[in-house]
């Protein structure tokens, strides 16, 4: 992928600016896209097409959140398993999936050309291959305009609230999932998270290793070691879970929960792309 | 005399040091990593005082108080435990290999919990402990009404514990492949991590244990005559099926806790009671006793060990026991005495049938079901039969899924056939043997070592993994040639093994793990043309080279004795039906994952039909497993369309059921 040269950006620029509504290459319907899992199905709402059909969709409502899945959006079965014979029927403009989910493509090439998203494959950070694969997803479905201001738009977002940031004191923090109430996940070093909060000058509480998909799984007591620091904790959380982690007399006394400093925040899809970026920052802002 | 009497004392004392070394040695070692990781947390002067005045202020006395002593206390209650339910249950059903798994009521304790957990969560707000044991209670019970029929004999209970624990985790995989990201706590907690957040667990579980081992020692004189026949022990006075009973009970109610408290801990129930019969504990009042030590040690030591290992994610101490436990289990092999107690009259005495009418009529019914598999689908607007133009699109979606699973449950069919006559063992099925587990365990190691998992690379893993299992199954069968209680052993011990790693690996929260779920709970999903060309290709030669051994297979259900008499060259013999078994096991395990049920049942039904002589039972078997893995995989492709259900879980599913209802009718 071709980095964002000055080239890229004026030509970007200059269609926004010339209204591309005009151009005849929107007033064709929009491709029909299928998406075999969500990070590659938020890219795709992102660019302002509604995917015909999404893997696990009531999965995605709960998990990914936003951008939300357009009304009549097909459910194509679980992530794991996505229903060929149903996307056969559909016959979709293009399939969208993303890296290291083992899947076989040669039965989705057959159906319709296949983009994946090659995430966390180790080759960059994160936040820079979210924006060069979104530029990728725009040429692939001829929406370049709206991938460049999408990234540009992340990238203002992001920076905006990093001044919103910059009079507070600098307090290191902590983003975690729960999903039982004796270990979280941490993400840190590899994290799109990780690279949000680089750029939002924020310091990420937890710096040891990580695996290849930028988190840690833990025990509840190692949280020790981020002393007092703010703990972002990602919805959604089980209600019994919940219930668990209150009774707890080690969670009750680990000093991040007794200096009160654990906030909760909407879902967030650790593994997304630039709208999970932003997600993020804003919740981030709020919390 | 005296002579004697100072050598029976010599003996009773090395014994007695056997015992103290197998519980000793243990001890010294994980107090002394505990004692080291102490240091580390907390200085020496500070562990009493910060006891029992607590300085929550201070980090290091807040874990100390709320992480390390919990974790270090339910180490030992559950190994504890664990220790006293083994040699309870194998006491009770006179079988060395009885644990909690054996007879259902983890499998219970695991579906309930994750029913709960998915669909009812304000079940959990009082805490695991009564759901699970609800489960855990109502499997055994079920086991127990399945077995009740045959007075509750070994065998029975062993074949009834496997059937309802392989329906109860068949729906529980069900349940988590179709909730996969609220499945997370599941996975964790399934994998048996001694992780605390307080002190309300071990007060909880403290007290069970204590009733239980109160419960237990004042059942220990009915317990001991056990030993006895049951005639026997029924002329002393005491009744058999009222001890089991009660017996049962505690056993149950321990392991539920234990379940509740921190999932599933395999091994050490299986491994604590052998080590100590081993170590020279005779008597069933000295293994109540040195069992539950045993067990709280070697649980003990693991879970300090799974601390000082160098990993990311610390492995949960209940996939580190099956680690350390299955080569232990190797190893004690050649020294462990198994009584196999061959209940031929196990299932239904049916009219015997020639059954070759029957097997044209199979030929029949399996091609229809075939055409009707390939036609009758669903699609975006409903129930569709596919005409002849669609079926050129449709055909290569759905030809190598349906070649694949006929293949596959053909193959098991055989093989489950042929290791039940081999073995004499009823409950022989290919994945007791280790091969399917040792195909997953090459899979999911690929699944670590690389990010880039694909197709051929998925074989060839699975390919190795069978392999190295077979080769380790081998020898410590072949300690007394191929003795088939052995091999069964071997086999569950890599079985173990295998189904411990997974579970780490699902606990990893890796989003790859789709793929994994899906193989492993034997979906045809993945199937290629390929795959379905070397299915079709082992199934044909395995058809044509096994009525070669028919003779063997009369023969070899007498006994070995009456093998020997009847001039089979034994190991010859086992060695040749090793590998019809093994080759044909991995085949289908590659392309269809590590299903059982198939292998299990299919020559049962055959049975049961009664096609009970070698060759019919053979072709019969093949039939009944091909037609029943299609009839799955096409009804888990249609019933919560665009959803799949794997095959293998469905077989399972809707088998166990089948399976138990026909033990019960034939229970008379």
């Amino acid at each position: 992928m071709a980095p964002l040269t000055r080239r890229r950006c004026l030509a970007g620029l200059a269609a926004t600016s010339l209204g591309v509504r005009g151009d005849p290459a929107h007033t064709a319907p929009p491709p029909r896209v299928a998406c075999l899992e969500w990070t590659s199905a938020e890219m795709v709402i992102s660019l302002g097409i509604g995917p015909v059909a999404v893997a696990d969709s009531k999965g995605y409502r709960d998990w990914v959140a936003g951008p939300a899945l357009p009304a009549g959006c097909l459910d194509l079965g679980s992530r794991g398993e996505p229903n060929l014979e149903l996307l056969l029927e559909l016959k979709p403009d293009l399939i969208t999936g993303a890296y290291g989910y083992g899947l076989d493509e040669a039965p989705f090439r057959r159906i319709a050309p296949l983009h994946t998203v090659p995430f966390y494959d180790g080759t960059e950070a994160p936040y820079r291959q979210a924006e060069n694969e979104t530029l990728k997803l725009g040429s692939q479905l001829g929406r370049e305009a709206e991938a460049l201001r999408l990234v540009q738009e992340t990238a203002a977002a992001i920076s905006q609230i990093r001044a919103q940031f910059s009079g507070r004191a600098d307090q290191p923090l902590a983003v975690v999932s729960m999903f039982d109430d004796r270990h979280v996940r941490v993400y840190g070093k590899g994290s799109l998270f990780q690279d949000v909060l680089d750029r939002l000058s924020l310091t990420n509480a937890w710096t040891a290793p990580t695996d290849s998909w930028g988190f840690s799984m833990l025990g509840i007591e190692e949280l020790v070691a981020i002393g007092e620091a703010r703990v972002i904790s990602l919805d959604p959380i089980p209600p019994h879970v919940k219930i668990r982690i209150d009774q707890s007399s080690l969670w009750a006394n680990l000093p991040c929960v007794k200096a009160g400093n654990v906030r909760t925040i909407p879902p967030v899809w650790p593994f997304g792309g630039l709208a999970a970026a932003t997600r993020f920052a804003t919740f981030l802002a709020r919390a | 005399m005296t002579i004697m009497q100072s050598t029976a004392g010599h003996r009773a004392r090395f014994k007695a040091g056997m015992l103290v070394a197998l519980v000793g040695v243990p001890a010294v070692l994980a107090a002394y990593l505990t004692a080291a990781g102490l240091l580390r947390l907390l200085p020496a002067d500070m562990w009493w005082q910060s006891l029992g005045a607590t300085d929550f202020a201070d980090p290091r006395q807040l874990l100390y108080r709320h992480a390390f002593l919990p974790r270090l206390a339910i180490s030992l209650l559950a190994g504890a435990a664990l220790g006293l339910t083994g040699t309870l249950l194998q006491q009770l059903l006179r079988n060395p290999l009885a644990e909690p798994t054996t007879i259902g009521t983890n499998a219970g304790a695991t579906v309930a919990l994750t029913i709960a957990t998915l669909y009812a969560p304000w079940m959990l707000e009082q805490g695991r402990e009564w759901v699970a044991l609800a489960g855990g209670a109502l499997s055994t019970l079920a086991v127990l009404a399945l077995a009740r029929g045959r007075s509750f004999s070994p065998v029975a209970i062993i074949i009834s514990g496997l059937v309802v624990s392989l329906t109860c985790s068949s729906a529980s995989a069900l349940l988590m492949a179709a909730n996969r990201e609220y499945s997370e706590e599941l996975f964790i907690w399934q994998s048996g991590s001694l992780i605390q957040n307080g002190d309300a667990v071990v007060l909880g579980f403290a007290p069970w244990l204590a009733m239980a081992g109160i419960a237990a020692f004042l059942l220990l004189r009915p317990l001991r005559l056990l030993d006895l026949s049951d005639e026997g022990a029924e002329s002393l006075g005491t009744k058999p099926v009222v001890t089991r009973l009660a017996g049962m009970t505690v056993a149950v109610a321990l392991s539920s806790m234990v379940v509740a408290a921190v999932g599933v801990i395999s091994f050490v129930a299986l491994a604590a009671p052998a080590l100590v019969r081993l170590a020279g504990a005779r008597t069933l009042r000295q293994r109540m006793i040195w069992a539950p030590l045993a067990g709280a040690m070697l649980l003990w030591l693991t879970d300090r060990l799974v601390q000082v290992l160098p990993f990311t994610s610390e492995i949960p101490a209940g996939v580190a026991t099956a680690f350390l436990g299955a080569p232990l289990l190797f190893l004690l092999l050649p020294k462990l005495r198994t009584s196999p107690d061959r209940d031929g009259t196990m299932l239904a005495s049916v009219r015997r049938r020639s059954g070759w009418a029957y097997l044209l009529l199979g030929l029949v019914a399996m091609a229809l079901l075939l055409c009707a598999a390939l036609v009758v689908g669903r699609g975006a607007t409903g129930w569709h039969v596919a005409s002849a133009a669609e079926l050129a699109d449709l055909q290569p979606l759905r030809a190598p899924r349906i070649v694949v699973a006929v293949c596959a449950g053909m193959m098991l069919g055989v093989v489950g056939t042929l290791m039940q006559r081999m073995t004499g063992n009823p409950m022989a099925a290919p994945e007791v043997l280790g091969i399917s587990g040792g195909a997953s365990l090459g899979i999911l190691l690929l699944f670590v070592a690389t990010s880039d998992v694909n197709r051929p690379a998925m074989i060839a893993a699975g390919l190795v993994g069978a392999l190295v299992s077979l080769a380790m199954v081998s020898p410590a069968g072949r300690q007394q040639p191929l003795a088939p209680d052995r091999l069964l052993l071997s086999g569950v011990a890599v079985a173990t093994m295998a189904s411990a790693f997974s579970a780490v690996m699902l606990a990893s929260g890796d989003p790859r793990l789709d793929t994994l779920i899906g193989w492993l709970s034997g979906s045809t999903y993945r199937a290629t043309a390929a795959d379905a060309t070397i299915a079709a290709v082992a199934a044909t030669a395995l058809l044509a080279i096994v009525p070669l051994t028919s003779r063997w297979l009369e023969i070899l259900p007498l006994g070995e004795a009456a093998s020997r008499g009847l001039g089979l060259g034994l190991f010859r013999v086992r060695v040749v039906l090793l590998v019809l078994i093994s080759v044909p096991t991995t085949i289908a395990t590659l392309v269809i994952g590590p299903l059982s049920f198939v292998g299990l049942m299919a020559p049962h039904l055959a049975r049961m039909l009664g096609l009970r002589r070698a060759l019919p039972q053979l072709f019969a078997s093949a039939m009944l497993g091909g037609m029943m893995l299609v009839s799955v995989d096409w009804a888990g492709r249609m019933l919560i369309f665009p959803w799949q259900i794997p095959a293998g879980l469905l077989a399972a599913l809707v088998g166990g059921p089948y399976f138990m209802v026909l033990m019960w009718k034939g229970r008379q």
